[in-house]
């Protein structure tokens, strides 16, 4: 697994895009790891009295996912430096989220590279927003 | 709520900004692990060998593996509890929204987060989290409904007291609309729409019923053995009506396909592909071919096919390039 | 006993409404004045019918035209299922009746509010026959519902196996609407297009663009057909049916038989081609013109191969060579077909078919056809109709 160069990052580039099949195990499974217990994430009845048609994902898991669609593009040797999330529509299990992303901006100073990544459901739309930032070799 | 009672109910909310979450820093359950990070790992299917390969990060430039960074918070999670008996009373955020609870603003959302990163966890870490409610917005009215945005402040740190990273925890809670309420799970703004619903008679229902579990048969002959889909009463070679079915394994080949572009229908999602596809059992579906371009359907592409519940209401089966 | 039909009912009445996009009148009126209409094209009086024909689709009894038209005792009525497969199969329904006695002067009818009303582009998601329902219900929960989308499936395929067939498709698109603009009866009269215009249309179901499609119209016509020796001392020239055959192959499914080995091929309209060259004892080198059924432009490829004026997956070249214009060897769908004159579900062809015969179609003048093909829909079960001069 490479890891890209800060020199070889431009401004523009678009990051390979991930589909992603939202299931009631995905949701459930991924609240778990993340030690997210509450009953909404993985008890549809729960999640009905909340006026959502079934288990919703937890917002650990919408940040993992974030971070990973990241790193996987980018490689092993990046340094995390931030994360910014907004939540828009739930992804709920039968929907598929499509995660994009595009470099916004470079800072010599210290090799960073902010990346706007989206997440958008085919359902209810835009999922999740924001900005990762990393630091590149 | 009459003004002075507006006044007085915010006063009291407004006490909670400054207060700790868990009255002073807490130390996560358990220390960083491996087999916490694999699982997270594995679920968000995240196949970064920093954080599962440590052979890989032995010549890495950290030299050993780390946690991923976006676990930061999943170290202190209170845990099954919350699920079994609830937060424990003297959780400060918990009792913040008991609070707001109390006065109808029972609806509850995750809205931001923002997370910064100033230090790698690694395996055998302790996380210590120290929260505090840092600010409370007035009163608001979103399409949610009426209520208050309120944010917690966290400070991550290891058991050298190295600060890992940061995080703000925007929440907006507020008073669900009434009909929501009343017939929460049929609220009309979250109705989604379905697909057309094939509809079930006595010669076909069987074969949607076992979709609905996840399975895909094909229609067999109990007198000759031949198979034939769509499914039909008589069996076409030898004209008996007694027949079985076996389990398709779904691997299949396009033969044809189209690309639907118009009218668009509600309840389904496009780019839309529909293919006449050949199953390795030898009889045709017809389904979609979902999980790659559409420019890279071609006749002749092998798939593989599974049964996703594709909406509320609807499982079927939905077939998937073969990774080359 | 065997009763051969060829040359033993003719054609002597056709007429067409005007054709719209929104008629603004009953699809009872639509049929009662074609009717009407084509009964006095053919110089009889509504009292001469006894026979009546249309499709299962058409929404107007014939005992109400009929009261409305004043025809008076019917012995013969009937209706051909399949859409637009029944086109000449009121034309089948007709000769049988009249070659046998039933009846001596049958009118075969289709009217449709097909814009304003009922629109067949919104697919089979609405209100569902329930014989119909089951059959369906295999394609729209995948999303496989509206006529374009079963007829593209048939058309990825043959792209796949032949080669210049979306310029081919072009080709039968364009020259249509070169036919219909000089066509005052057509929709789009004075209204042409060009390559650019073609590859900018937008998609409708790949590899169908919009202008792949035939029109949704609200118009109506009709056809009366009686006895060769009546046909005799009519107003018109009679226009004998020398052949007529219709067929449903086997494993056949209403527009989704995609289980037969190869699904680029039409074998329903094979079967009928070869019934109606039988009976009529004419090969494809007499035929002189044609009205093939053109709901989407590459089911006029297929159905050139099925009557043998070429090999099918020679078609698409037979087509850029010419052999459907104005002077070619095939003169087709020279009113502009249903992709740019009137989707009358293919009876507006047959009036066509006939004025070829006659000498009377706008962009034949004073030529002369002995023989023309007409044709039904196909993607379902189908059939044609040799049609000519009276020997």
């Amino acid at each position: 697994m490479n890891t890209l160069n800060y020199a070889d990052v431009s401004v523009g580039d678009k990051l390979p895009g991930l589909e992603l099949p939202i299931s009631s195990s995905l949701i459930s499974c991924a609240a778990l790891a993340t030690r997210d217990f509450e009953p909404c994430h993985h008890d549809k009845s729960v999640a009905q009295s909340m006026g959502l048609p079934d288990v919703f994902m937890n917002i650990l898991t919408s940040q993992a996912l974030m971070a990973r669609f990241v790193t996987d593009w980018s490689g092993p040797e990046t340094q995390m430096k931030a994360l910014r999330i907004k939540l828009g529509a739930p992804n709920v299990p039968g929907m598929v989220m499509t995660v994009t992303g595009e470099v916004v901006e470079k800072d010599d100073a210290e090799n960073s590279v902010n990346i706007e990544v989206t997440g958008e459901n085919n359902i209810w739309g835009m999922h999740m927003s924001g900005t990762v930032r990393i630091a590149l070799p | 709520m009459t003004p002075e009672e507006t006044k007085a109910f915010e006063d009291e909310l407004y006490n909670f900004v400054g207060n700790s979450v868990h009255g002073g820093p807490r130390k996560g359950h358990d220390d960083v692990n491996a087999a916490m990070i694999r699982q997270w790992c594995e679920i968000m299917g995240d196949a970064n060998p920093a954080y599962i390969d440590a052979e890989w990060a032995a010549k890495s430039t950290r030299g050993h593996t780390i946690a991923p960074p976006a676990m930061m918070y999943a170290w202190t999670q209170e845990g099954y509890k919350v699920a079994s008996v609830g937060r424990p009373e003297s959780d400060g955020q918990a009792r913040l929204v008991r609070f707001l609870a109390s006065k109808g603003f029972t609806g509850s959302l995750g809205t931001n987060v923002d997370q910064e990163y100033f230090a790698d966890a690694k395996i055998g870490d302790s996380i210590f989290e120290d929260s505090i409610i840092e600010s409370i917005s007035e009163q608001k009215t979103t399409g949610r409904g009426v209520g208050y945005f309120f944010e917690t402040f966290a400070k991550f740190t290891n058991q050298d007291g190295t600060l890992l990273g940061t995080q703000r925890f925007r929440v907006f809670q507020f008073i669900p609309p009434a009909q929501a309420e009343a017939e929460a799970p049929a609220d009309s703004g979250l109705e989604v729409p379905t697909r057309i619903q094939a509809p079930r008679g006595q010669d076909n229902k069987w074969w949607w019923d076992a979709c609905d579990e996840g399975k895909v048969l094909i229609q067999r002959c109990k007198s000759c053995q031949v198979l034939r889909h769509p499914p039909r009463p008589m069996c076409g070679e030898c004209q008996s009506t007694e027949w079985d079915s076996i389990e398709s394994t779904l691997d299949g080949e396009v033969f044809s396909f189209v690309e639907m572009h118009h009218p668009r229908v509600p309840g389904y999602q496009y780019p839309l592909i529909v293919a006449v596809i050949e199953l390795a059992e030898g009889t045709r579906i017809v389904a979609n071919v979902v999980g790659c371009d559409v420019a890279d359907v071609h006749i002749g592409m092998k798939i593989k096919g599974q049964v996703d519940q594709v909406d509320e209401k609807t499982m079927l089966p939905q077939f998937y390039p073969i990774a080359s | 006993m065997t009763i051969n039909v060829s040359g033993e009912a003719a054609i002597v009445g056709v007429a067409n409404t005007e054709f719209t996009k929104a008629s603004g009148v009953s699809e009872l009126e639509l049929a009662s004045v074609a009717v009407r209409d084509a009964i006095a094209d053919a110089g009889l009086k509504p009292s001469d019918v006894d026979g009546m024909t249309t499709f299962t689709l058409d929404n107007t009894d014939e005992i109400e035209i009929a009261r409305a038209v004043g025809i008076g005792d019917l012995t013969f009525y009937s209706r051909v299922p399949h859409g637009g497969g029944a086109a000449t199969g009121l034309v089948h329904q007709a000769v049988m009746a009249v070659a046998t006695g039933m009846a001596e002067v049958v009118v075969c009818y289709r009217a449709l509010n097909g814009r304003s009303g009922h629109r067949y582009s919104s697919g089979v998601a609405g209100p569902l026959l329930t014989s119909d329902a089951i059959h369906w219900g295999w394609y729209t929960p995948s999303g496989l519902m509206t006529p374009a989308s079963w007829v593209a499936m048939y058309t990825q395929r043959y792209m796949h196996l032949a080669e210049n067939v979306q310029d081919a498709m072009f080709e039968i698109a364009h020259l249509q609407r070169e036919y219909a603009v000089k066509n005052p009866a057509a929709f789009f009269y004075e209204r042409p297009f060009d390559r650019a215009d073609y590859d900018a249309s937008r998609p409708i179901v790949s590899p169908f663009k919009m202008l792949d499609c035939c029109m949704e119209t609200d118009g109506g016509s009709a056809v009366v057909i009686t006895t060769a020796e009546r046909a005799k001392d009519l107003k018109h020239p009679a226009v004998v049916v020398k052949g007529v055959g219709q067929a449903a192959a086997a494993n056949m499914e209403s527009m989704t038989s995609f289980y037969r080995p190869e699904i680029a091929a039409i074998p329903s309209m094979d079967i009928a081609a070869k019934m109606a060259y039988e009976q009529s004892g004419l090969t494809p080198d007499d035929i002189d013109a044609a009205v093939i059924y053109d709901a989407f432009t590459p089911i006029v490829l297929w159905q050139l191969a099925s009557w043998g004026f070429c090999d099918l997956l020679d078609a698409p070249n037979f087509v850029l060579d010419g052999a459907l214009r104005p002077d070619g060897r095939l003169p087709t769908n020279t009113h502009g077909g249903q992709l740019s004159e009137a989707y009358i579900h293919g009876v507006n062809g047959i009036v066509e078919a006939t004025k070829l015969v006659r000498g009377t179609s706008v962009n034949q003048p004073n030529k002369t056809v002995n023989n023309v093909l007409v044709t039904s829909g196909v993607g379902v079960p189908t059939g044609g109709a040799l049609l000519g001069k009276l020997d």
